[in-house]
């Protein structure tokens, strides 16, 4: 078997494409599902029970059934039944922030409650409102205990994106099998396509350990 | 050397006059336990009032209940003339005014030693970050940790992380201030510099309300004394009644538990010790 590696290169621009693509659409993600986790974290700790159980069932579907399936229906299920239109870029954008946010709530709840109750009656004695105690005392102390959690839930994102390419979002996946598929070059086409993932994953992988050790906690 | 040292006490302060902080029958439930089962007695403007009993007898929940940290379920809280409880009450207004002192510090860790006692009055109040770093600085040097104010708090001694708790709550210019037993998670070695901030305090005229088993203190600094149990006050009054001449026999188990018979000169040694907090 000969190896042509020369529909690597000719194809290269669209390879680079797809990779931007793939890193833009987990940035954006990212950059939704911070605060959507957060809020929805938030809401599991509200004192209102309908308000807790409802976002727990929301957050419960979102982490319980595949990604696969969460985007398949925003995209099929929402303009046949509700007759609401998104482009291809917008339904995976929708599809993996849902996704991701319910995840982030879980680990943002977690860091809120690991706060000790001390900490919330010294800010509070010092006449602090609640949203003042969240916001300066136990939200800081929760987030920097949470980053590395954070950070692993971003390289898992970084490589779920590839599976928008099931409704033709042109990401690094998308492209790379459109270009397997009319060049039958499978082999240089799969390699070039891991090859980029690995160039891009790897750095993430090493500074989500090297944030583990850093903001390690110490009590 | 073993001559006996002849603490004199002071008078009842303020008694006569109406009293700036009261607790009346206080009753505070958690399920079927009593965590005070109706506690009643009275704190006046510069009196130091501290509370000894054994553990679980409710000083702790006293002291949350005062400050509105917890919700009673009988009795009234009154802080010159206001109800803490009633509904009516911003409970935070109250609670700027008394300021609150945890056996385990509840430092901000994420904060530096100058942001933990700035941060009350910026956020509370409004204050402007550098009058409150001018309030912070000057507190600070009160209690003698001038030179720490941008260290973390991590990376100081127990004792030391104390007095900065001491400088956050004075940083809100309190009336009364709470103390909840703020030397026993502490070294031997540093119990003292924190005490004697405190004796420091209430010399000042600082009106204070400690719950400790440092005995030595209570009897020297302490105004009056209110002895706990099983979430009743068992007996109060001033110390050389309560110490010497106990008319319940529930304080006389109590303070023999500790170890108390009579006065202890190594501990009361504590005190007058020379400490770093010194300028
Ligand atoms: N948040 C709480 N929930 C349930 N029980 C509590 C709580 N806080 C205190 N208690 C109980 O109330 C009693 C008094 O506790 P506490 O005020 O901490 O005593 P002390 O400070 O005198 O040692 C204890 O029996 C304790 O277990
Ligand atoms: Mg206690």
């Amino acid at each position: 078997m000969t190896l042509d590696w020369s529909v690597v290169w000719d194809n290269r621009w669209r390879l680079i494409a797809g990779a931007e693509m793939t890193v833009i659409l987990t940035a954006t993600t990212m950059a939704l599902a911070l605060p959507g986790g957060l809020l929805l974290a938030l809401l599991r700790l509200s004192h209102v029970h309908l308000v807790r159980s409802s976002t727990t069932g929301f957050v419960e579907f979102f982490r319980a059934t595949p990604l696969i399936l969460q985007i398949y229906w925003i995209f099929y299920v929402l303009p046949a039944a509700f007759d609401i239109r998104l482009s291809e870029f917008v339904t995976a954008l929708l599809g993996l922030s849902l996704n991701v946010s319910s995840f982030n709530s879980e680990t943002f709840r977690a860091g809120i409650l690991s706060i000790r109750p001390g900490q919330w009656n010294a800010a509070l004695a010092l006449g602090m409102t609640k949203p003042q105690v969240l916001r300066k005392i136990i939200l800081p102390q929760a987030t920097l205990r949470v980053l590395p959690a954070l950070a692993s839930t971003w390289v898992s994102l970084f490589k779920d994106t590839s599976l928008v390419s099931i409704i033709a979002v042109a990401d690094l996946s998308y492209v790379s099998l459109k270009i397997r598929s009319e060049t039958y070059r499978v082999l240089e086409v799969l390699t070039a396509m891991g090859a980029l993932y690995c160039l891009m994953g790897y750095p993430q992988a090493k500074l989500v350990d090297w944030m583990h050790r850093r903001f390690k906690v110490v009590e | 050397m073993i001559a006996k040292r002849k603490t004199k006490s002071r008078p009842r302060i303020g008694s006569g006059t109406a009293p700036i902080l009261s607790f009346e029958g206080v009753v505070k439930r958690y399920g079927p336990l009593e965590a005070l089962a109706g506690v009643s007695f009275q704190v006046h403007r510069g009196e130091v009032v501290c509370l000894i009993g054994p553990s679980g007898s409710g000083k702790s929940t006293l002291l949350r209940c005062a400050n509105a940290l917890e919700t009673i379920d009988g009795g009234r809280v009154v802080l010159e003339g206001v109800e803490v409880h009633d509904r009516r009450t911003d409970a935070r207004k109250l609670r700027r005014r008394m300021g609150m002192v945890f056996q385990n510090f509840e430092l901000f860790p994420h904060l530096t030693v100058l942001r933990n006692v700035a941060v009350g009055p910026t956020t509370v109040l409004g204050m402007p970050q550098r009058q409150a770093a001018e309030r912070a600085t000057e507190l600070l040097r009160k209690v003698g940790l001038a030179d720490k104010a941008a260290h973390y708090p991590a990376s100081l001694s127990g004792g030391q992380q104390q007095r900065v708790a001491i400088a956050r709550a004075l940083a809100m210019q309190p009336d009364v201030m709470l103390f909840d037993e703020p030397t026993s998670a502490l070294d031997p070695e540093t119990i003292g510099e924190v005490l004697s901030v405190m004796k420091r305090l209430a010399d000042e005229g600082m009106t204070m309300v400690v719950v400790t088993h440092e005995m030595d203190f209570a009897k020297r600094v302490g105004n009056w004394i209110v002895v706990f149990d099983h979430g009743k006050v068992v007996e109060q009054g001033p110390p050389q009644q309560v110490f010497d001449e106990p008319t319940v026999q529930r304080t006389r188990d109590f303070l023999s538990h500790l170890g108390w018979h009579g006065e202890s000169l190594a501990a009361a040694d504590l005190l007058v010790q020379p400490s770093s907090t010194d300028p």
